[in-house]
């Protein structure tokens, strides 16, 4: 785990600059949890935690006793715990949505319902010793053996040495919180500042259904715009671990589905669809505070005013009674002019012929945590949230690492190859219809499985190909000074484009360099240009690359807090991430204490000795190497 | 240099050159000044200049100890208070340490 910092605290874990050494224990039960803390004859201990034995209780009492505690190793269990897990705190994002003393006293912080009941907080804490996560497989078996071996405490008698012990390095160089990081990161007298830390920042990715003139910022007369939001990120306890089947996957693979099928239907809309797709709403929604503080101030294509409503599309993996739930904000629904029963009856009807029930909750509660909430704290806009919830939330593990292909039933048998993978449409996919249903189990196998694959390789832009890795990650980036967009909102922009935008008779070189020609030149403000890898002929490795012109763009999403410089703000995201120089873990058979200082004492001892020794033959120096004068008088 | 070799006029110059030095913000030549000049000035036998350079040491003496006082207090408060001073203490360093407050 690595470590970050807001405002006013750095959560996440620490080891020192050369790494922590600890003899390895095996936690057996949380009884044996006494060996580490009191009674074990060599502290520090690195504990190996298993799955089961992952819990807050025994972080916390590790956490306690860290003098004794050198670091953590967790290994993640072969299939997700049935019970649930959820490291995320139980009311996510609570200090920075829409209800707060003055809006809403009593639905903030969670006192109608609480979200995450599963939640334990635990990816907020702080810990000063490492803690590494592995997968159970031969290389954990060794660490295993080497503890049965050489550590296990067998009869009661104490193990001897020598013993086996683990380094784990992962030094972070933040501390405190943000602002003294962002001051560290520019000294005053240095004269190469290497920094410390990073904003996490990333991009929105947004696209229109009819063309908006992206050079003209501000208010748009006569343009009502309806905004279909989702968000793209997640997070789990570890750093790179971090999937987000339910609660991040199903609403943009939903979303974009919607935008594919609706992409033949929208001459025929009086009003213009805004699609967005957030990152970084994990860490206090910076990016959608990012876009409706762009919108305030008159710096994006529309503003405020020409929001007409919102529709956000939370966590809606379907469970077995097939229900999506549609809540909406009680404060704003008073206000008369504030029309969300519109909006609800609207969904309802175009539900009504699908095999899916949309309900409103039947009791009078807040906005789960979404994007809208942003929204709402600058203007009361009518909206609705989707969801497969009704009260708390029916994902066992939000933001976690469980989040994940298994949990969504995405069952791919193994004796597929990746092809028949990609093609197998899965029962999820099953629910809608079929020419939609084509895209949706491509998509998910792309998010949830791997993004090395045929399909959409196609559509990925030529000089992407070698930045896109095997393996998904959903999380929000840090930037170096510049936003840089990572690959789940470089992957929504490629199948966005090429869902909803159409080809383009254009070179490859005008196509990237945005060099038209006379007829596209008017476009050119409007739309947007990407030159595609395409898919490969039959019978040779060449591929039909083309020219997309697509309505779909990037938007920064970097907290307001730093382009403000507020690194103490309450009402925006801060949150930065440290940086580290090197993540490594290694074991090896350690000596007894002992032994190394004998051996130690022997070094100095021999030391003094040929010391004492030569100073004894160069005093004596005559006496010893006389003897070679005397021959040459004998030869006469 | 060997000290054996000079007579005592140049002994005296060059002691009362280090001792004026010294007033520059430079402690480290009145600590040569006292270890290199103490020989001369308290366990030679008389002679004429050893008045000027006993007087010279001494004071350079007092001026080294008033130096390690205040720097020894100085370092201990930096060092303990750096990291509660917040911004105060990053403009007073040179190089901040990385991973620890």
């Amino acid at each position: 785990c690595v470590r970050l910092l807001n405002a006013t605290h750095q959560i996440g874990c620490q080891s020192s600059l050369s790494g922590d050494v600890g003899v390895l224990h095996l936690l057996e039960s949380e009884e044996n949890l006494d060996w580490v803390l009191r009674t074990g004859p060599n502290p520090p201990y690195m504990v190996i935690l298993e799955s089961t034995l992952f819990t807050r209780p025994i972080l916390m009492k590790l956490k306690n006793g860290s003098s004794r505690v050198a670091g953590v190793l967790a290994v993640q269990p072969t299939s997700n715990p049935p019970e649930g897990f959820s490291p995320h705190t139980s009311c996510p994002n609570e200090n920075t949505g829409v209800y707060s003393e003055t809006y809403g006293p009593s639905y903030a912080h969670c006192n109608v319902t609480m979200w995450n009941p599963l939640g334990t907080g635990i990816s907020y804490e702080e810990f000063d010793f490492p803690i590494f996560s592995v997968k159970d497989d031969n290389d954990t078996e060794v660490i295993r053996r080497c503890y049965m071996e050489h550590n296990r405490a067998v009869n009661g008698s104490t193990p001897q040495y020598p013993l086996c012990a683990m380094q784990l390095m992962s030094h972070m160089a933040a501390v405190t919180d943000t602002a003294t990081c962002m001051r560290r990161n520019a000294p005053t007298f240095s004269l190469a500042p290497d920094g410390v830390c990073d904003p996490l920042g990333d991009a929105n990715i947004w696209a229109s259904t009819k063309p908006l003139n992206s050079s003209t910022k501000g208010h748009k007369d006569g343009v009502s715009v309806v905004i279909a939001a989702t968000k793209l990120d997640s997070r789990s306890f570890f750093f790179d671990v971090a999937p987000g089947a339910d609660s991040a996957a199903t609403g943009l693979v939903a979303l974009l589905a919607a935008a594919s099928a609706l992409h033949n239907a929208t001459a025929e809309l009086n009003r213009t669809i805004l699609y967005t797709f957030f990152n970084g709403e994990t860490f206090d929604y910076i990016g959608s505070s990012r876009m409706v503080y762009d919108m305030a101030k008159n710096d994006f294509t529309v503003d405020l005013d020409n929001i007409h409503s919102i529709l956000e599309v939370g966590q809606v993996a379907l469970g077995p009674d097939s229900r999506l739930w549609l809540h909406s904000d009680p404060v704003s629904k008073r206000n008369s002019s504030v029309n969300v029963e519109t909006l609800v009856s609207n969904l309802q009807a175009a539900a009504a012929g699908l095999n899916l029930s949309l309900g409103e909750p039947n009791v009078t509660q807040p906005l789960p945590p979404s994007s809208f909430q942003r929204f709402l704290l600058e203007r009361p806009i009518p909206g609705v949230v989707i969801e497969n919830h009704q009260t708390s939330f029916t994902n066992k593990y939000y933001q976690s690492m469980f989040d994940n292909a298994e949990y969504l039933k995405l069952n791919y048998p193994p004796n597929l190859t990746p092809e028949e993978q990609l093609e197998l449409v899965t029962d999820s996919a099953k629910v809608a219809p079929p020419w939609i249903g084509f895209f949706l189990n491509k998509m998910l196998y792309t998010f949830l499985v791997r993004v090395n694959n045929s399909w959409f390789d196609q559509l990925v832009k030529s000089d992407w190909t070698g930045v896109l890795s095997e393996l998904m990650l959903y999380e929000i980036n840090t930037s170096e000074r510049k936003v840089k967009t990572t690959e789940p909102a470089l992957m929504v922009q490629c199948i966005l484009a090429n869902l909803t935008g159409s080809i383009a008779n254009i070179t490859e070189g005008n196509c990237q360099d945005k060099k038209m020609d006379k007829d596209e030149n008017m476009n050119k403000d409007i739309y947007s240009y990407l030159w595609v890898q395409g898919p490969v002929r039959p019978n040779s490795t060449e591929r039909d690359s083309f020219c997309v012109r697509s309505l779909v763009r990037q938007s920064k999403a970097l907290s307001p807090a730093f382009e403000l410089s507020e690194y103490t703000s309450k009402n925006y995201s801060t949150w930065a991430e440290s940086r580290w120089s090197a993540i490594k873990g290694r074991i090896f058979l350690v000596a007894s204490h002992d032994l190394e200082m004998l051996t130690l004492g022997v070094g100095v001892g021999v030391l003094l000795m040929s010391l004492l020794l030569t100073y004894i033959v160069s005093s004596k120096a005559d006496i010893l190497f006389s003897s070679g004068r005397e021959p040459t008088n004998a030869t006469y | 240099m060997n000290l054996e070799r000079l007579p005592n006029e140049e002994k005296l110059t060059l002691c009362r050159k280090y001792y004026l030095g010294g007033f520059a913000f430079l402690p480290f030549l009145w600590l040569v000044n006292v270890v290199w000049f103490f020989r001369e000035a308290f366990i030679k036998p008389a002679y004429t200049e050893q008045l000027q350079i006993k007087t010279y040491v001494q004071r350079s003496a007092v001026g080294l100890l008033l130096w390690v006082a205040v720097l020894t207090t100085w370092i201990t408060i930096f060092q303990h208070f750096r990291a509660q001073w917040g911004e105060v203490g990053d403009s007073l360093s040179f190089t901040i340490p990385r991973g620890t407050p």
